[in-house]
């Protein structure tokens, strides 16, 4: 026997043998398969309030136009970095989930908004 | 008239690093090939640093200047599933598409208005969806699209687009660059040119066309015909079926014993064997081969043996034959540098009919299907024969590898909540 997937019986033939359907494919959920589509792990509690744990797989995805409140992957100086967006003073800024943070400017050589996050995997709640 | 283009990663296997790896970008960077050997790819940076393509690494790094390149091993999965990337970002936008190497991609850009912001624009979205820099080269063959991608590549001021569908552009340039800068004319045709006077390709376009056939056959002629605007190759949406499959590698370090090179030859040949596979090929013919250092001052000794085989893609049975082989190809007291695995006399599986077959080709087949599907969804090498070898003192020096960011669920971009 190489695996029982509810049709292939022994004994009485299962009434199932017509209508068998695999797991659910959480990569077709969340479009894995998309070009632009990243997964990214998240390091860190400082956005638990927009409900992002330390350990949560963000689906970042390249193709999604940023807008201030979005949550991005963002390149700063050398980091990869989970924020808030915000748009001031005709720039973009990363707004801290830490109240004593203070925000940050998306500039300088090589900065760039690499995805916006559309999408959230927790393998353990 | 057709428009072909060339599109092709500045860079790529750097530009796919530098994707993930903020801290190296706008420096200088290089890939090392197989085994951390020489430099295949260079960061703009490397290059100006005066690193050249293929410059040994355990050299380089000793120099002042070395210690300043970073580097990488090479990490063919990222690679792979970038280039993937590409190619899927330009079937969503362009009628045609024909991948020519991980990073070259051939487009049918025939009937587009306005191919110049076109372009543009496309160059801005594989950048920002796949993560990757490109050079466009535009053209009415692919020869032209090609030399037009190179030139793209070589003038910062163009902007990543050279457009060579205009016969008055393409005197301009061709009175200035050798016909060695052309697509499918090599060392050997550039030199018999040279011996008739031919040095630019203004030059070469000018000469008399079957002068040209007479010189260099057929293929020469279609080369001379295409960069006068005359389109003789076509996109090609399907690879070739291949001629062989080859898995030769150096090792990490010397192999002195027999134990070590056959895991060695084991491992390359259930690698071929899947890539066998992976084509719905079968071969009729192996060959292993194993030789020492040429460079190191060691006795030097090259052995290779060949057979006919009975045409297979089973795993199992390909490497029993690659040990019988080499078995005849081992002599001890020598330290083995390189060796490898090549076959040969392939053709669809189950078009071979075996008069006298001794191996049950449907079972073969299930556990083959099931070996792959295996590892196909759990990772490579989940499943694998046993005499593959566990510890792998054979195995190549990887001591840069980058995380397999897109392809394993361990290895992630790790992003710091902020």
């Amino acid at each position: 026997m190489v695996g029982y997937n509810g049709g292939n019986t022994t004994g009485f033939v299962s009434p199932a043998g017509d209508s068998l359907e695999g797991p659910i494919d959480l990569a077709a959920i969340l479009d894995l398969r998309q070009p632009s589509r990243y997964p990214v792990r998240v390091l860190g509690d400082a956005l638990a309030g927009r409900g992002i744990l330390s350990g949560d797989i963000l689906i970042a995805d390249a193709a999604q136009p940023p807008a201030a409140g979005h949550v991005a992957v963002v390149m700063l100086a050398g980091d990869v970095l989970v924020a808030q967006l915000a748009f001031r003073h005709g720039h973009w800024w990363l707004l801290s989930g830490r109240p004593d943070t203070a925000p940050l400017p998306v500039e300088g050589e090589d900065a760039e908004i690499w995805a916006v996050v559309t999408g959230l995997v927790r393998t353990k709640v | 008239m057709p428009t072909f283009a060339l599109i092709d990663g500045n860079s790529f296997y750097c530009s796919a690093e530098q994707a993930f790896a903020p801290e190296l970008r706008s420096k200088p960077l290089v890939v090392l090939s197989n085994n951390d050997g020489c430099a295949i790819a260079r960061s703009p940076e490397a290059k100006a640093m005066g690193v050249k393509m293929g410059e040994p690494w355990h050299l380089f790094r000793k120099l002042p200047d070395g210690r300043a390149v970073a580097w990488r091993s090479s990490n063919y999965a990222l690679y792979g599933d970038m280039s993937r990337r590409v190619y899927d970002v330009l079937t969503e936008r362009v009628p045609a598409v024909e991948p020519y190497s991980i990073d070259e991609m051939f487009l049918d850009l025939t009937g587009i208005a306005d191919l110049d912001r076109f372009c543009r624009a496309l160059r801005r979205e594989v950048r920002q969806l796949a993560k990757i820099p490109t050079c466009i080269g535009i053209g009415p063959t692919k020869t032209l699209a090609k030399l037009a991608n190179r030139i793209a590549k070589n003038t910062p001021a163009l902007g990543g687009v050279c457009d060579l569908r205009c016969p008055a552009d393409r005197a301009g340039h061709f009175t200035v660059l050798p016909v060695a800068d052309v697509w499918g004319i090599g060392g050997r045709a550039a030199a018999k040119l040279a011996a008739v006077g031919i040095e630019t390709i203004a030059d070469f376009v000018s000469h008399d066309p079957q002068a040209v056939r007479d010189m260099l056959t057929v293929t020469g002629g279609r080369v001379h015909a295409e960069l006068r605007g005359v389109s003789c190759l076509p996109l090609s949406l399907m690879a070739p079926t291949r001629q062989g499959i080859a898995v030769t590698r150096t090792f990490g370090g010397l192999v002195e014993t027999w134990r070590d090179l056959r895991e060695a030859i084991t491992n390359y040949t259930a690698r071929a064997a899947e890539k066998l596979r992976g084509e719905g090929l079968e071969a009729g013919h192996l060959a292993v081969f194993a030789h020492t250092n040429p460079h190191n001052g060691d006795p030097w000794y090259s052995g290779q043996r060949a057979a006919e085989i009975e045409p297979t893609a089973d795993t199992g049975a390909l490497i029993g034959e690659a040990v019988r082989l080499l078995r005849a190809v081992w002599r001890p007291g020598f330290r083995y540098f390189k060796a490898g695995v090549m076959l040969h006399d392939l053709a669809p599986a189950g078009q071979q009919p075996g008069l006298f077959a001794t191996r049950d080709k449907a079972k073969s087949a299930a556990a083959m299907a099931a070996l792959d599907a295996i590892n196909a969804r759990f990772g490579r090498e989940t499943l694998r024969i046993a005499s593959t070898g566990a510890a792998r003192p054979w195995r190549a020096r990887q001591q840069q590898l980058s995380p397999r960011y897109t392809t394993r669920a361990d290895e992630m971009l790790i992003g710091r909540a902020f």
